[in-house]
């Protein structure tokens, strides 16, 4: 085969690999890139989940202080879990139930331990991962076929990456060609995406990668199999469970201590969010970045001694777990705060305009040769050549053409 | 990639420019699966933050010796198979206001358990809103009954049952209808 047909073949396989699918990609890609700064775009629109500090020099509250607020503030509530966000300018988010039976996250103030509002009914951050991560197809028994299907858009999206480097020639020479403004709708756009594609090669290879990991994790869990190396989560013995008497309280260690004696003995061991124990034999969890941030790790305490009764570490991890538990926060740009998250955030639009763009050139083109060959095929009826359309097919496909 | 362009002769139908012109824009349509899902969406979110109560169905307030507790099926549905666990079924539940500081665990199992140590699932949760998973064994029939045990912090123990034709009917249906089927 000559190199120009071989080409040729590259060129129409990475036309095809979105374009049939050009308008689902492109949501998907828009969605994910609003779910990159859906926390930040809550913070702007709503006031309750900002922390705003009483007066200058204040001071962040205890955990054991924050409880003590909310509980003066609402006596009924039971506190669940309490979580703070890497930026510091965000309210705690606290899961708390009611006696009316509703379980919800709280916003409070970690300043003065003000319950500043409750979580909306449509959260506009969980709505947008959800539309992004499996399309709204709800989780019946297992991963939702929507997640597939979302996912199963990482292998078109990686060979996109591949076949665009091979199809444009010396390609590490147009780094710096700026897009040709004064010829034509289709010029501008070819040549953006190129300059867009190559400076977004890394960002493509994360995205493809990280998001054909979701296929494979949903195909894994689907399948039972396991690659985790963290234990069941042991519970509290029966007879180690303290008793009292009725209408007694049993004493157990504060949020306070629990974080103090974790962090004392698990050094480096971040406290960012808590989970309270789920039944009276279950363990308290503390839990957050460690010296790696795209990673979590954990302690669980026994609630009536204070003593660990468990730890998933990094240390303690495979180097499998390394590579996959880091493809989420790859994926999400979730790992670095504000900066990290706003890179994220441009490259996803500029991989949406990519799909647009793609669309835009074939389009333009094929609009052209259709016409074109219809034309030819008004004629060939007449005529009765068969030359014409072998024309159409090269006008088509050269990336000379654009 | 045009198949009238490669084949000449026969000229162009009204449907087949349709087709050529439409062809790469028929995806729009898979927007329809989101659409279509909203509403479903929509239930579940207040499902899971109990705006729209403790299950999909509620079974109604159950007396457990000095206690009080109010079930609910937390979905409305026949039981759901849980890869090798075998067949699961969701109940949610509360406690009353005045025996959340007495009732340290309540436990829920469908025929009688033997001993507190087999009192069947842990509730998990808070008092105001928890959730048992529970197992349905292989030979359990649609007369069974749906077994509560609580515990209180003072050692004491007190249980009560309800036939599971008024906890689940969906679960008595699918019962009848796996029991016909051996």
């Amino acid at each position: 085969m000559s190199k120009k047909s071989r080409s040729k073949i590259w060129f129409l396989v990475h036309s095809w690999l979105a374009l049939p699918i050009w308008f689902f990609v492109l949501i998907v890609c828009v969605t994910g890139t609003l779910a990159v700064v859906s926390q930040e775009i809550v913070w702007l629109a709503n006031p309750d989940v900002r922390a705003n500090p009483p007066s200058d020099d204040a001071q962040r509250l205890g955990y054991d202080q924050i409880i003590a607020q909310m509980k003066q503030a609402q006596p009924q509530l039971i506190i669940e879990s309490i979580s703070r966000h890497d930026e510091e300018h965000f309210a705690l988010t606290v899961g708390v139930s009611y006696p009316d039976g509703r379980a919800i996250d709280v916003y409070v103030n970690p300043y003065t331990g003000v319950i500043q509002g409750e979580s909306p009914a449509f959260n506009f951050e969980q709505f947008t991962r959800a539309l992004h991560g499996w399309w709204l197809v709800p989780f019946t028994n297992g991963y939702a076929w929507g997640w597939y299907l979302v996912s199963a858009l990482g292998l078109p999206l990686l060979a996109s990456l591949v076949t665009g480097l091979v199809v444009y020639k010396r390609f590490w020479r147009g780094f710096f060609k700026l897009p040709r403004l004064a010829q034509g709708a289709r010029i501008f756009w070819g040549d953006f995406h190129r300059l867009a594609g190559l400076w977004s090669i890394w960002f493509i290879a994360v995205i493809s990668i990280t998001g054909t990991w979701f296929l494979i994790q949903a195909i894994l869990g689907d399948n039972h199999i396991s690659i985790s190396t963290q234990a069941e989560a042991p519970v509290i013995a029966r007879e180690d469970v303290p008793r009292a008497a009725n209408g007694q309280s049993v004493d157990k260690v504060g949020l306070d201590q629990a974080i103090r004696i974790a962090s004392q003995q698990i050094p480096g061991l971040e406290a960012s969010y808590i989970a309270l124990p789920e039944t009276a034999y279950a363990l308290l969890e503390i839990g957050g970045r460690g010296w790696y941030p795209l990673m979590y790790q954990s302690a669980e305490i026994n609630p009536y001694t204070g003593t660990i009764a468990a730890a998933h570490l990094l240390g303690e991890r495979s180097g499998l777990e390394f590579v996959t538990e880091s493809m989420r926060p790859l994926h999400t740009g979730d790992f670095g705060g504000l900066w990290i998250k706003m890179i994220w955030f441009f490259f996803g639009l500029l991989l949406s305009m990519m799909v647009l763009s793609g669309l835009l050139i074939w389009s333009k083109r094929t609009a052209q040769a259709t016409l074109a060959a219809l034309k030819r095929s008004a004629k060939a009826e007449r005529k009765q050549a068969i030359a014409a359309p072998h024309l159409a097919l090269t006008q088509e496909t050269s990336e000379a053409s654009l | 990639m045009n198949p009238s362009a490669i084949n000449p002769v026969p000229a162009p139908s009204k449907l087949n420019r349709w087709w050529l012109k439409w062809r790469f824009h028929l995806n729009i349509l898979l927007l329809l699966i989101p659409l279509g899902f909203m509403p479903r969406y929509f239930a579940d979110v207040a499902l899971f933050r109990g705006d729209s109560g403790l299950g999909e169905r509620e079974v109604g307030d159950v007396q457990v010796g000095p206690w009080t507790l109010k079930l609910a099926e937390f979905r409305n549905e026949a039981p759901q198979l849980d890869g090798p666990a075998g067949y699961m079924k969701h109940f949610s539940a509360a406690l009353c206001e005045r025996c959340i500081n007495e009732v340290k665990a309540t436990y829920l199992r469908i025929g009688k358990p033997r001993s507190l140590r087999a009192a069947g699932s842990l509730f998990e949760g808070t008092p105001h809103r928890m959730i048992a998973e529970v197992p349905i064994p292989k030979r359990a029939t649609a007369d069974a009954e749906l077994w509560i045990t609580l515990e209180g912090w003072d050692g004491s123990m007190h249980q009560a049952s309800v036939p599971l034709t008024q906890a689940s009917p969906a679960t008595v249906a699918w019962l009848e209808q796996r029991g016909a089927k051996r």
